[in-house]
């Protein structure tokens, strides 16, 4: 079975102060961490789990900057067989749309049975990659996916819907997949596969490859900014118990009990 | 680390410079083992002793099993720092150092555990392990009237980020600060530009959020002019004094305890008034095994009317067991069976002490969230709170 990844290099934000550069359209980096998208990371598990048990090739596929080759070697650290790093730095301008064509263009003439993305980027959470690329490509696609089971052409998958329902499919090979959190436990890597992957060559591929004239964005991005803060908010202060008798006050006084 | 060993010498290379090269000095006697206190939590068996004979073959998380990979990662990443080994090695060997090692070409490939980076990252982000803002670090001490540092202070104090932030943990800067005014001591804060020490990011292999922080601070220290400091944190003692000198050695650092111990000596104050309680002290690692400072917070205690001082049978002074906060033991989160503190608490409980004394706001933290949910009658202080409670009121 032959397996793409596409994985994203981004800033965690979860727990830091994100501030807006001078341009107004990007947030200032200097003291930001930089890590694999988090469902990505469930996607390159589920990815190894798949090549684990049919065996064939694996390869990870990152659009980004010189760095984004530091998270593709994690990819390989950990199982991917193969990396490809698309030049951000050659294309501007980059939305979900952009970016879906140009990892079609990376890919399109390798062979693959499945293609997995995260089901969506926490620096810009717009989940339009892993649905636009599998359009390009022309393989059917699931969301949100949280089992696979696939035997001969055909998966068996689970996807997750509002409400703690799911839903069960059976689609046909190849596939596109975007993997929802939580599907597996991602794996840590042998210190021999880190070696191994620190000296792998990663392929680079850019402007040359791919013509950036043929290649254009569906929207461009005007403006970031921090919304003011209404006033809705109460901030109580004081010791833990006077704090728990306010709170139960507010309870009551709303009629909420 | 079960299977056949697979020796591969370029694993062995890049340990070795990441900076093990102790190993080569361990001839695997064991006794690293037997002083481990995780070893002391029943049904654990931490092999501390095949560390080094495994890196020196470089064959050490060198599975193709996920499950045997995650266990060998967790034992990596298992230890906390508190040095008990490296005292008890006939060769010197401190194996938190190895480990160490290890760990940074792991969190350089992001492959430890989640709970840790998250620390990492605040730390490398706000400058604290909290996540709290840097605007308010100094808030701590709004209304204490401590002047802000400059070149004419004597001291700098630096609070520790627990200290600066957590509610609880604030009580002892605060107590600290009210002591070190009426002493008359010269000395100032600076608050919102100072950064985490750096010491547990260190410890967990994260070394470029070290970096950053021993450059935040020293040009920070540098700029103020600051010359002396006086920390609450033996981790922020142990830092500056043992691993910043390599990058700059312009400022020396006491503890807090050190110069309480002092004033008391030179009884440039007094404690006076009786604090009728059996106390129990625990030796933090960082200011006990790492810094040799045993004497001075007994001194301290001793000198306080009415406190009985009393110590924890064997597990004290060097062979004191730490609380597991240290490397970031704060933040993990192991199932109740494999927690330090609740061994450590459960010695402390045995003394039938009225006080539990620390001197590290990472113990404070630990034994009191261990001791909420034991039912148990014994009440945790900082050292720099008991001292003030036996201070006339002025
Ligand atoms: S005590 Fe020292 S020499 Fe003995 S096994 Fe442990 S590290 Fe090696
Ligand atoms: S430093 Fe402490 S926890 Fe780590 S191996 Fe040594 S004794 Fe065990």
């Amino acid at each position: 079975m032959d397996i793409i990844v596409c994985i994203k290099r981004v800033a965690q934000t979860a727990e830091a102060e994100v501030k807006i550069d001078s341009s107004g359209k990007d947030i200032i980096k200097d003291r930001l961490t930089f890590d694999m998208n988090e469902s990505d990371t469930y996607a390159l598990e589920e990815a190894i789990l798949l090549k684990e048990k049919f065996g064939g090739t694996l390869t990870a596929v990152s659009l980004g900057t010189v760095e984004a080759e530091d998270t593709l070697r994690i990819a390989l650290a950990k199982g991917a067989d193969s990396a490809i790093r698309i030049k951000a730095e050659d294309f501007q301008e980059l939305d979900g749309y952009k970016t879906a064509q140009l990892l079609k263009a990376a890919i399109k003439d390798l062979k693959f049975d499945v293609v997995f993305t995260g089901c969506i980027a926490t620096d810009d959470y717009y989940s339009l990659v892993g649905v636009t690329l599998a359009e390009l490509l022309g393989v059917p696609h699931a969301t949100l996916v949280t089992k696979i089971v696939i035997q001969d052409t055909k998966a068996q998958v689970h996807r997750e819907l509002e409400g703690g329902l799911v839903e069960h499919l059976e689609m046909t090979l190849p596939v596109l997949f975007t993997i929802q959190t939580g599907i597996n436990e991602p794996r840590y890597a042998s210190l021999i596969a880190i070696r191994r992957a620190a000296k792998k060559e990663i392929k680079v591929i850019g402007a040359s490859e791919i013509d950036p004239a043929n290649i254009q964005a569906n929207a461009s991005l005007e403006e970031l900014f921090t919304p003011s803060v209404g006033k809705r908010a109460e901030i109580l202060t004081g010791s833990m118990d006077e704090i728990s008798a306010k709170v139960a006050g507010i309870i009551k006084e709303k009629g909420l009990l | 680390m079960g299977g056949s060993i697979k020796i591969n010498l370029e694993v062995r290379d890049a340990i070795i410079e990441s900076g093990a090269g102790d190993v080569i000095k361990c001839y695997q006697c064991g006794r690293c083992m037997a002083a481990c206190p995780w070893n002391l939590l029943e049904g654990l068996n931490y092999a501390t002793y095949r560390f080094c004979q495994r890196i020196k073959l470089g064959a050490i998380i060198d599975s193709e099993e996920k499950e045997e990979i995650a266990a060998d990662t967790i034992d990596v990443f298992r230890c906390v720092g508190c040095d008990s080994c490296k005292a008890e090695c006939p060769r010197g060997v401190g194996l938190s150092d190895i480990l160490r090692a290890v760990r940074r070409i792991l969190v350089e490939f992001d492959s430890y555990p989640g709970e840790l980076k998250s620390v990492v990252t605040r730390v490398f982000s706000s400058g604290n392990p909290l996540g709290e803002s840097t605007e308010k670090r100094g808030d701590w001490a709004a209304g204490l009237n401590i002047p802000q540092y400059t070149e004419d202070c004597e001291y700098l104090y630096f609070p520790c980020c627990l200290p600066a932030y957590d509610a609880r943990a604030k009580k002892i800067s605060q107590a600290t600060v009210r002591i070190l005014k009426r002493a008359d001591i010269s000395f100032g804060i600076i608050g919102k530009e100072e950064f985490c020490c750096g010491e547990a990011v260190r410890r967990v292999g994260a070394e470029k959020v070290f970096q950053a922080a021993v450059k935040q601070n020293t040009e920070l220290f540098k700029k103020a002019k600051v010359h002396k400091v006086i920390a609450t944190s033996p981790h922020c003692l142990v830092t500056f004094t043992k691993e910043y000198p390599e990058y700059y050695d312009g400022f020396e650092t006491l503890h807090a305890v050190q110069v309480f111990d002092r004033l008391i000596k030179d009884k440039t104050i007094v404690p006076k008034r009786p604090f009728e309680k059996t106390v129990v002290y625990h030796d933090p690692c960082t200011l006990g095994r790492q810094m040799d400072i045993y004497d001075e917070p007994r001194a301290v205690l001793k000198s306080i009317p009415g406190l009985k001082l009393i110590e924890v049978p064997i597990f004290n002074r060097d062979f004191s067991i730490c609380c597991g906060g240290g490397a970031m033991g704060l933040w993990r989160d192991w199932p109740q069976d494999e927690r330090l503190a609740n061994l450590r608490t459960e010695q402390i409980l045995a003394t039938d002490a009225d006080i539990l004394c620390v001197a590290c706001p990472y113990c404070l933290q630990m034994f009191e969230e261990t001791l909420k949910s034991m039912d148990a009658d014994i009440e945790v202080m900082d050292i720099s709170e008991i001292l003030e409670a036996s201070l006339e009121l002025r």
